[in-house]
């Protein structure tokens, strides 16, 4: 979805001896030495042809098993990919740690196919490190599964060259969705583009449908996950935004099977003036399709008007195999604290990656959430001031609210299938001018009811 | 006759049936090498693990509930009734067999055709062969990929701008329900004519030359020939054919999966991509795995009934 492997480049460390937590048992099966041989595999090890971040990777490997010499651990290129995670699983060949998007826990916790890691998170203190308003994403029945160690909140991505050119103002990007729709339509109507182009397909339109209806105050499922709330108000109030912009302003474009990458291409291309993604996105734009910095804006997501109502949560987590010991586990997440947590803790590895990361020509100081505690959050971003490459002037419509914007998970129950769901939705109402939103969402909450009952 | 008689007619005829059947394996195990048994083996069993391993494996996760770590739940034929009532299968069903009747309308001739034209050209033929043959060459993902551009529904899109030459246009495409799967079926054949042309070509070649020749002779044109011969002549490769691509439309995956997702609207969602997304997007197994039987088994009587009707053609 996003160049994952850049941004948590980052945050990889690099080889300093630090501090580490002090680990006692904690497993919910038992006791367990700290100090007793460990064996664990980790993955997302870069490319060789990323060669900057692959001797950072291996020099932090190196120095972890020299401060901790009862681990050893061994380690793959494997990432994160639906299609092979599950056989990875049967066949007990997934590394001990695993990288991977915010969209995934839900399913795997419901699955039970990741370990509950609270009591080792407890006794090492590091849950106390991390930032409660993202915990919900990987937790359930207040147990947690997995580590959230990078954080973005859905962002207004827009063109700051369209926006001069259709006479708006781009350092004023739109903040509600009635100002995003005014925009949309003087960008189609001053310069032929596609005014905000919406995701469709492969769920993200359902994913990024349900940030729409998070900044209308609206929500996908109930609390605890046994009931549709497509009907709400709010919800039925963005789908009939979205046949508005579409049928009376046509400022959707043509395209309307658009996956995250598909609508980033274009818009990278200059095709497209707006769009909602991860603020993450801004490297891929520059860096892989060749955008100019200059011209890539990012503002809040938009809200139903002045007063914040909330914005769907993303980034990464680590997952640890179910299939570890409590002592692997263990080792695992010793293994991250000192690769994820340091750089926030420790200046000198702070510094370091970033001079690393600017080795490999990546960017540094692409604004996000912390997924550790706001204090230490605040010292780190100091710490790397000096080396921010990104044009601060470009992110301050997101900074500007994000740290007063309420975080909202994703929903809770089947989240993938109330995507699919509503990626249907969407498509219908962008490509049959008859439909009526109200109704669509009533034959989508009974289809979606049936699911959440399975 | 008597009935003793009709006994002891029938016991004579099952004691000769049945001592010739153990001649029968008598014979064979002493014909057989033990070293040929021995060679054959690890051969069978490999076979065995690795092909049929997976379809009863298949099989039994249709009736489980399992997420591959702790031991599978049985929870009877939970899957089938769940998948049978998915609101999306009757769509998915009418979508393949969509597809499929497209793809015999506007697909299957075309190979046909294109064989018996570069049979025809019989100087350059090897090139019409190789350019015909060059789309079975890229790989699916790349030529899928490369369609996409083509289908580009803005006016910009290199159709669109073909045909705006002409003062057509611009089409959605992709983006239009009902032209989706049709563009998809254009796709398709183009993507799979040169192969199958080849295979006609090779039939072609064992048409008798002499009925062409007697043909000619009677001042029969291009058309009576083909209509007449060829046709006749290629029946029995034209009905297997026609059941391959028969079986093949309905495991239809790649292009939908690649092209759109199964939308716009679920337009081109297809029972492979539901089964698909059961289980790699959903993670539920034993639901993909009950699709995938229901599928396996209608193609079975699909296949059982399409022999029955075409036994009489093809004699």
């Amino acid at each position: 979805m996003i160049a994952r492997r850049q941004v948590l480049a980052t945050f990889a460390g690099i080889a300093v001896a630090g501090p580490l937590v002090a680990c006692s048992s904690g497993s919910s099966s038992g006791s367990t030495d700290p100090n007793a041989p460990v064996k664990i595999s980790i993955g997302d090890r870069p490319t060789p042809d990323n060669a900057a971040a692959l001797k950072q990777y291996n020099d932090t490997v190196a120095a972890f098993m020299k401060a901790n010499p009862n681990i050893t651990i061994d380690t793959s290129e494997t990432v994160w990919d639906p299609q092979t995670f599950q056989a990875q699983v049967a066949g007990g060949t997934l590394p001990t740690v695993l990288s991977v998007a915010f969209t995934e826990p839900a399913l795997l916790m419901a699955n039970r196919q990741l370990p509950d890691i609270t009591d080792q998170l407890k006794s090492m203190g590091l849950l106390d490190q991390l930032n409660p308003a993202v915990l919900p994403t990987v937790s359930r029945d207040n147990r947690i599964y997995a580590v959230p160690i990078f954080v973005y909140t859905f962002a207004l991505i827009y063109n700051r060259k369209l926006f001069t050119a259709a006479g708006l103002d781009p350092d004023k990007p739109p903040t509600t969705w009635d100002e995003v729709r005014a925009a949309a339509k003087a960008i189609t109507q001053k310069t032929g583009k596609t005014g905000f182009g919406a995701m469709t397909t492969k769920n993200q339109g359902g994913w990024g449908f349900t940030n729409m209806v998070y900044g209308m105050g609206g929500r996908i499922e109930s609390g605890d996950g046994k009931k549709s709330r497509l009907t709400d108000e709010p919800v039925v109030k963005t789908l009939q935004l979205l046949k508005d912009m579409r049928w009376t302003d046509n400022s959707l474009g043509s395209q309307f099977l658009y996956d995250a990458n598909g609508v980033t291409q274009d818009f990278a291309a200059g095709k497209v003036g707006m769009m909602l993604h991860l603020p993450a996105v801004w490297s891929d734009l520059v860096k892989k399709f060749g955008m100019k910095a200059a011209d890539v804006g990012v503002g809040q997501s938009p809200q139903a008007g002045t007063d914040l109502k909330g914005v769907l949560t993303g980034g990464n987590v680590r997952i640890i195999s179910i299939k570890a010991s409590s002592e692997q586990v263990n080792a695992a997440l010793k293994w991250i604290a000192y690769n994820d947590f340091r750089p926030f803790s420790d200046k000198a590895v702070a510094v370091a990656n970033v001079k690393a990361t600017l080795a490999n020509k990546d960017f540094v100081g692409i604004p996000g959430v912390t997924p550790l505690g706001e204090k230490q959050y605040d010292q780190y971003l100091e710490w790397i001031k000096p080396s921010v490459n990104v044009p601060a002037a470009g992110f301050t419509g997101y900074t500007d609210t994000v740290k007063k914007m309420p975080l909202i998970a994703e929903p809770p129950n089947k989240a993938q299938e109330a995507y699919k769901a509503l990626d249907t939705v969407v498509q219908k109402v962008m490509t049959d001018q008859s439909v009526d939103p109200a109704a669509l969402l009533s034959d989508a909450a009974k289809s979606l009811d049936s699911k959440l009952s399975r | 006759m008597s009935r003793s008689d009709v006994v002891k007619v029938l016991e004579v005829a099952d004691r000769r049936h049945s001592s010739r059947r153990d001649g029968a394996v008598r014979r064979w195990f002493r014909s057989t090498e033990p070293a040929a048994i021995i060679f054959a083996v690890p051969v069978v069993l490999c076979f065995v693990y690795f092909s049929w391993g997976p379809i009863v494996r298949g099989l039994l996760l249709s009736f489980q509930r399992t997420n591959l770590v702790q031991a599978p739940q049985w929870v009877g034929l939970d899957n089938l009734s769940y998948v049978l009532s998915d609101p999306l299968l009757p769509k998915a069903a009418l979508n393949t067999a969509w597809f499929a009747l497209l793809a015999l309308v506007i697909g299957f001739p075309v190979p046909i055709f294109l064989a018996v034209f570069m049979n025809e050209m019989r100087r350059t033929g090897w090139l019409y062969s190789a350019l015909a043959y060059l789309p079975a060459v890229l790989p699916p993902v790349a030529a899928i990929l490369l369609w996409k551009f083509f289908y580009d529904p803005g006016a910009g899109g290199i159709f669109n701008t073909l045909l705006g030459f002409v003062g057509l246009g611009p089409f959605p495409w992709l983006n239009s329900t009902a032209m989706a799967m049709p563009a998809i079926v254009l796709e398709a054949t183009w993507a799979g004519a040169g192969a199958t042309a080849i295979i006609y070509l090779a039939a072609l070649g064992s048409v008798q030359t002499e009925l062409y020749e007697a043909a000619e002779i009677d001042r029969a044109g291009i058309w009576r020939k083909v209509w007449h011969i060829t046709i006749p002549q290629l029946r029995n490769i034209i009905l297997v054919m026609m059941l391959l691509q028969l079986i093949g439309t309905f495991q239809l995956f790649a292009e939908p999966f690649l092209f759109t997702g199964g939308g716009p609207d679920n337009a081109t969602l297809t029972i492979m991509l539901m089964i698909y997304q059961y289980a790699f997007v959903n993670g539920d197994f034993g639901a993909a795995a009950a699709l995938s039987l229901i599928l396996a088994l209608f193609l079975c009587v699909l296949s059982g009934v399409y022999q029955l009707v075409t036994r009489r053609w093809s004699d």
